[in-house]
């Protein structure tokens, strides 16, 4: 099939320039960063200790909110301290260290470097059309014998193929960096999981690992897609940056201060931390829950690719 | 009977209301190196834009090869190759895997075809540098090499002079003459008529995106306007007087230190050589030029736009 070379293409390109091997290295080098400093830096009597060490945390935690009570505080804040307390008292009782740290500990620890990739992925989908539009290039490409909506596809493709295969270098080299730190075992390691007013529950860190390797392709996902979309419309990597990157970090905050708005759930940053959903539903919001989000995601994916496919098909290439 | 590989019917492009492209027809041959002409926007970019479908067609059709670029833009597509205004390419690559990515996507583009093109717009030395090193003549080379790759027989080059040395200019004439004698046919855009003339079998004039006309360029020894220009050391005014008095049918007119007779025949010429020097005239050179061409050309577009090489050559 001679469509698939138009894949290639692309593929070629992204690797052709040297901002993408520093997109790979950089998470690469600091996940064993963090691996090396943790190794030299951490107190290994924490390890023994961590019983005592708990105690003394919980005791401190519930004279806070003894005094948080009093001074009628902020409710979020009373509800944390009430769980971090409960939290601290089931580990105890049943013998689960904080500490104990396997290549799985630190794979779900390193889970926020997503955001890193989810930032450099931004970067290259928000190029990927409006640098040829920019360069000029856009015409020699045009006018081969495929429709627009091909040679749109294959730039999609290719996009999500290279954020994938980077989320997954990055997973592969986390876990080998985990295991050749603190080991490989640790399968059945479990951690603890409060949600509000619920029992205390125990859950596999594996388990948190693979929902969170999951979600995250959902969340690249969506994140190409509108990437593509203001590129695509505004034909300019720019704009296109901005906007991807201010859905994707002040998204939260904005939920935050409009959090009590019922529609708030309906926009796309609402739905774009989907880690955080993972251990149950949004604290602040009660409705946003996994699923929810996920449905959310599709549709808005689903209608930016119809924007953006239909508006190149018909743009005039003045370029 | 002729074939055409390329017919334009009636189109017309329009953006915002402004008429860029108004009703233009024409069919290119088989085989032949057609020109569109015209000063600086008079919309030959535009017309090839719609031809390779870069812009939408406000009102009529084009046809490549029969098939209609509205109706099946893939097939209509297969057979061509242009550069469309300046050869844009992948500054970060280098000038290999430019052609590369286009062969990558064509039919039956093989690693032999890959470097015969190569070859043939002289660019072995430094196809494996990187794009951003090129000058605008070894861009416009590798322009012309991209289009040609997959051996179409519709080639459309948009201004190709552009940036080349006299040198990548003859060669240019060179070879595109020899894919039209092996059945390509070419259609370039120029505003330089000089370069026209010398390049095309036929040459339309647009002027304001309204076809003004098409010329044939034929032989132009033949050709009824062909003028010899005799430059004179001393009293112009008076070797016309010569001439004048002794053919009274003769065109002669002067200009600076030259005069300029309509005649094309050697004997002729000859003869009006040596009245002039029997007459005491110092004739110090003669030129035959031929101007039909040129003179179309400014009659019809009344001197307007940018003519950067009005001068017309001169045949030896
Ligand atoms: N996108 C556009 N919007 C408005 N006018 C345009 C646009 N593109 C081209 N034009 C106008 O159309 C005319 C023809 O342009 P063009 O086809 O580039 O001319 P040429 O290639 O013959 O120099 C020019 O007057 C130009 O200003
Ligand atoms: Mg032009």
């Amino acid at each position: 099939m001679k469509w698939l070379s138009l894949l290639t293409n692309e593929w070629i390109k992204i690797f052709s320039r040297v901002r993408t091997w520093i997109f790979i290295a950089l998470p690469i080098l600091i996940i064993i960063g963090v691996a090396v400093y943790d190794k030299v830096a951490t107190d290994a009597d924490v390890n023994e200790n961590w019983k005592q060490e708990l105690i003394q945390t919980t005791e401190d935690d519930k004279k806070a909110l003894a005094e948080a009570k009093k001074n009628e505080d902020d409710a979020f804040y009373i509800e944390m301290l009430e769980s971090n307390i409960k939290q601290n008292e089931y580990a105890i009782e049943n013998d689960i260290s904080p500490y104990e740290k396997t290549t799985w500990k630190f794979m779900k620890e390193m889970a926020p470097i997503s955001s890193l990739i989810g930032l450099f992925v931004i970067v290259v989908a928000s190029d990927i059309v409006s640098s040829e539009f920019s360069k000029g290039t856009i015409k020699m490409l045009l006018i081969r014998p495929y429709s627009r909506w091909k040679i749109l596809l294959s730039k999609f493709l290719a996009t999500l193929g290279f954020a994938f295969v980077m989320w997954l270098v990055v997973i592969a080299t986390t876990w080998l960096v985990g295991g050749l730190a603190y080991g490989f075992g640790g399968i059945d390691q479990t951690y603890l999981v409060v949600n509000g007013t619920e029992e205390v529950r125990e859950r596999t860190v594996v388990e948190y690992v693979f929902a969170n390797i999951g979600v995250e392709f959902i969340e690249l996902t969506a994140l190409v897609a509108l990437s593509f979309m203001i590129s695509t419309l505004f034909m300019s990597n720019s704009v296109a940056i901005g906007v991807a990157m201010f859905t994707m970090f002040a998204g939260n905050t904005i939920v935050m201060l409009l959090a009590t708005k019922d529609w708030i759930i309906y926009t796309l940053f609402a739905n774009m931390d989907l880690s955080t959903l993972i251990d149950g539903q949004n604290q602040l919001i009660k409705d946003l829950t996994l699923p929810f989000s996920i449905s959310m995601l599709a549709i808005y994916t689903a209608v930016m690719l119809a924007i953006t496919f239909t508006v190149f098909q018909k743009r005039d290439v003045k370029a | 009977m002729t074939t055409h590989t390329l017919e334009l019917k009636n189109l017309t492009k329009k953006i915002k209301s402004k008429t860029i492209v108004d009703d233009l027809s024409f069919s290119v041959r088989e085989g032949e190196i057609f020109g569109l002409l015209g000063p600086n926007g008079a919309g030959k970019t535009t017309t090839i834009r719609m031809i390779v479908g870069l812009i939408s067609i406000t009102d009529g059709d084009v046809f490549i090869n029969g098939t209609n670029v509205r109706e099946n833009y893939e097939k209509a597509m297969e057979q061509v190759g242009a550069i469309v205004e300046n050869p844009q390419l992948y500054d970060f690559m280098s000038g290999y895997k430019n052609l590369m990515q286009y062969a990558r996507i064509m039919p039956g583009v093989t690693k032999e075809r890959i470097d015969e093109v190569i070859k043939l717009v002289d660019l072995e030395y430094a196809i494996h540098d990187k794009v951003k090193t090129y000058s605008l003549g070894m861009r416009q080379r590798l322009g012309v090499a991209q289009a040609l790759l997959h051996k179409p027989n519709v080639l459309i080059l948009d201004e190709p002079t552009n940036g080349l040395d006299p040198q990548g200019i003859y060669d240019l004439r060179n070879y595109l003459r020899l894919l039209a004698n092996n059945g390509t046919s070419v259609i370039v855009s120029s505003h330089m008529l000089a370069e026209m003339q010398m390049m095309c079998d036929r040459v339309a004039i647009i002027q304001h995106g309204k076809l003004v006309r098409i010329d044939e360029i034929t032989n132009q020894e033949d050709e009824a306007d062909v003028k010899v220009h005799f430059q004179i050391e001393g009293d112009v005014h008076q070797a016309k007087k010569v001439l004048s008095d002794m053919n009274p049918e003769l065109d002669v007119s002067e200009s600076g230190n030259e005069l300029i007779v309509q005649v094309s025949d050697l004997k002729s010429i000859a003869e009006l050589n040596k009245q002039l020097v029997l007459a005491g005239v110092l004739v110090v050179g003669i030129q035959r030029k031929t101007k039909t061409l040129e003179e179309r050309f400014l009659e019809m577009t009344k001197k307007g736009g940018d003519l950067n090489e009005v001068a017309v050559p001169v045949n030896e």
